[in-house]
């Protein structure tokens, strides 16, 4: 176990020796990657922004529910006390027939005798503001709704909130598509940086060799200066994102009062940042310990 | 302890380099390697270390036919080997400490016994006070004699001298033939390559090859 240890710490040593002698190289690499995840990054910002936005949105749905012209008082007194009791329900609004009457008037400028209609044509209706806009919830609420006596119809005005909601998914689809191709090109491009520090190292390694290392003795630092530059690369990402959200704001800031109110990103949570580098040390070791095993052996 | 029973080597096609050679060298024993130029004496080391393989034949080492013996274990073999190559293949990009230092971090030891080991070699073989120096900095016999000192680092059980006197004036030599004298003289097996065998006063096995045969076979020269 100690001696488990022990290796891993000289290798660790060893490649950080390694990384410094070629610091340019490998200041190069660490930006590559950097930039590269900068990009996936920079777009999941944008989405979580966005889906925050969405569900701050989500409180004010509403349904429109719309009763039978035959309702009885009673009934509709009925339908009031059960939507109160609704926990899903922020406000209930009754709309009686005669009032939708009345602004509908007011709005056509008509007069119902000028219409020739002498039938008031409209229903009552309940307007219902949810505080929440789960799928499941409201669903079955639709549903429960539409099933009690005297309702004639439900409408669920959240449509545009469930496209939005869509797009959003897309994009994070599109993303991920993105960061997975993304992420294949990194493996390649640190595999072949890797791949020419063994060749640099040739002698080195013939020498170990000769006197008795094993393969994954000498290969053990080249997977540390890959899971290096992966770390490497992942901060400049960090800070990439952080540079980029504050010039955003910053702008966003000067056109306040164009834009009506103040629209500010947030950062990525701590954990998606934590993602972000272990995702990236992963790739580093990942590219080096195909690249420098297989280099390895033809050495 | 090493036995070679007909063993033969060449190099992709050409000609044989080592025609049937046969000996057996016990534990303990001095050994020389002797023949001119491109006689095959290197080569003979070589596939004693099993850095090459014989094109036919056995090569014994500890009971173990070495043709036997898997990829992987090939590491654990070539630590009980001490190796001093006829180009040093020394490290330039590492001080003398650390090239001395590489077998030790090849073989697992400890930090604290790695200086003190280090030091003890680099101390037997004159260069103690030369451990940060690069090798490149150091003449010919200091090369010579640092590469004596990594082989010698990790206490191996056998010593193999690819002509760790070429390039050295007589004094010089004699200082490093009394290096590998006295690790045989501790139990050391001490195989050694060099043009012709010494005229010292010691006992010692000579295998002399002439155009890649063994010529006088073993325990010849017997001086005393
Ligand atoms: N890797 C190789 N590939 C092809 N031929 C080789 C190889 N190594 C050695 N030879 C050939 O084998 C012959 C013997 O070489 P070897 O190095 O064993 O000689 P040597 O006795 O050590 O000579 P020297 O005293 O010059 O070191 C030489 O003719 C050489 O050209
Ligand atoms: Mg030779």
């Amino acid at each position: 176990m100690f001696h488990y240890f022990h290796n891993h710490i000289q290798a660790f040593l060893r490649a950080v020796i390694r990384i410094k002698s070629n610091w340019p190289s490998s200041i190069i690499m660490i930006l590559v990657i950097g930039i590269t995840l900068c990009l996936p990054a920079t777009g999941f910002l944008l989405v979580e922004n966005a889906s925050q936005l969405s569900s701050k949105i989500e409180y004010e749905a509403e349904i429109s529910i719309f009763l039978d012209q035959t309702i009885s008082q009673d009934q509709i007194n009925f339908i009031g006390s059960a939507l109160k009791q609704t926990s899903s329900i922020e406000k209930v609004n009754f709309e009686p027939k005669i009032r939708a009457w009345e602004k509908l008037q007011e709005k056509l400028k008509i007069n119902s005798l000028d219409a020739g209609i002498s039938e008031n044509p409209l229903p009552d209706a309940f307007f219902v503001t949810l505080n929440t806009l789960d799928n499941n919830i409201v669903e079955s609420l639709h549903k429960d709704i539409k099933n009690l006596e005297g309702v004639k119809e439900v409408i669920i005005d959240s449509g545009w909130i469930k496209k939005l909601r869509s797009i959003l998914y897309l994009i994070k689809v599109g993303l991920l598509i993105l960061g997975t191709l993304l992420a294949m090109v990194l493996i390649v491009v640190i595999g072949n940086t890797i791949r020419l520090q063994t060749l640099t190292y040739q002698n080195e390694i013939e020498v170990s060799r000769l006197i008795g290392a094993t393969d994954s003795f000498i290969q053990r630092p080249f997977i540390y200066t890959g899971i290096f530059y992966g770390l490497g690369g992942s901060l400049v990402t960090g800070g990439l994102l952080t540079v980029i959200l504050e010039l955003f704001n910053r702008v966003a800031f000067k056109f306040e009062s164009i834009l009506g109110g103040l629209i500010m990103l947030t950062n990525l949570p701590p954990s998606k940042y934590i993602f972000i580098t272990i995702f990236a040390m992963a790739l580093g070791l990942l590219a080096s310990y195909f690249s420098a095993s297989r280099s390895i052996k033809t050495i | 302890m090493i036995k070679f029973n007909n063993v033969f080597k060449r190099y992709s096609g050409a000609k044989d380099i080592l025609q049937n050679v046969s000996f057996e060298i016990h534990s303990g024993e001095l050994v020389f390697v002797t023949g001119s130029s491109g006689a095959g004496k290197s080569t003979l080391l070589k596939l004693i270390s099993a850095i090459e393989k014989p094109s036919s034949g056995d090569i014994i080492f500890e009971n173990q036919n070495l043709s036997d013996l898997r990829g992987v274990d090939m590491p654990y073999l070539r630590r009980k080997f001490g190796m001093i190559f006829q180009d040093h293949k020394l490290l330039f990009d590492r001080n003398c400490f650390e090239n001395v230092a590489l077998p030790l971090a090849i073989n697992d030891t400890t930090s604290i016994d790695i200086s003190r080991r280090v030091r003890a070699a680099l101390n037997k073989v004159g260069l103690l006070e030369k451990e940060k120096l690069m090798p490149i900095t150091l003449s010919g016999g200091e090369q010579q004699r640092l590469a004596i000192a990594r082989a010698i680092v990790s206490r191996p059980a056998i010593l193999i001298a690819d002509e760790p006197t070429a390039n050295l004036d007589k004094k010089y030599a004699d200082e490093i033939m009394n290096i590998f004298y006295s690790f045989q003289q501790v139990g050391v097996t001490v195989i050694i390559s060099s043009h012709e065998a010494p005229k010292s006063p010691i006992r010692f096995k000579e295998f002399h090859l002439i155009h890649g045969e063994l010529i006088k076979p073993q325990d010849v020269s017997l001086l005393s």
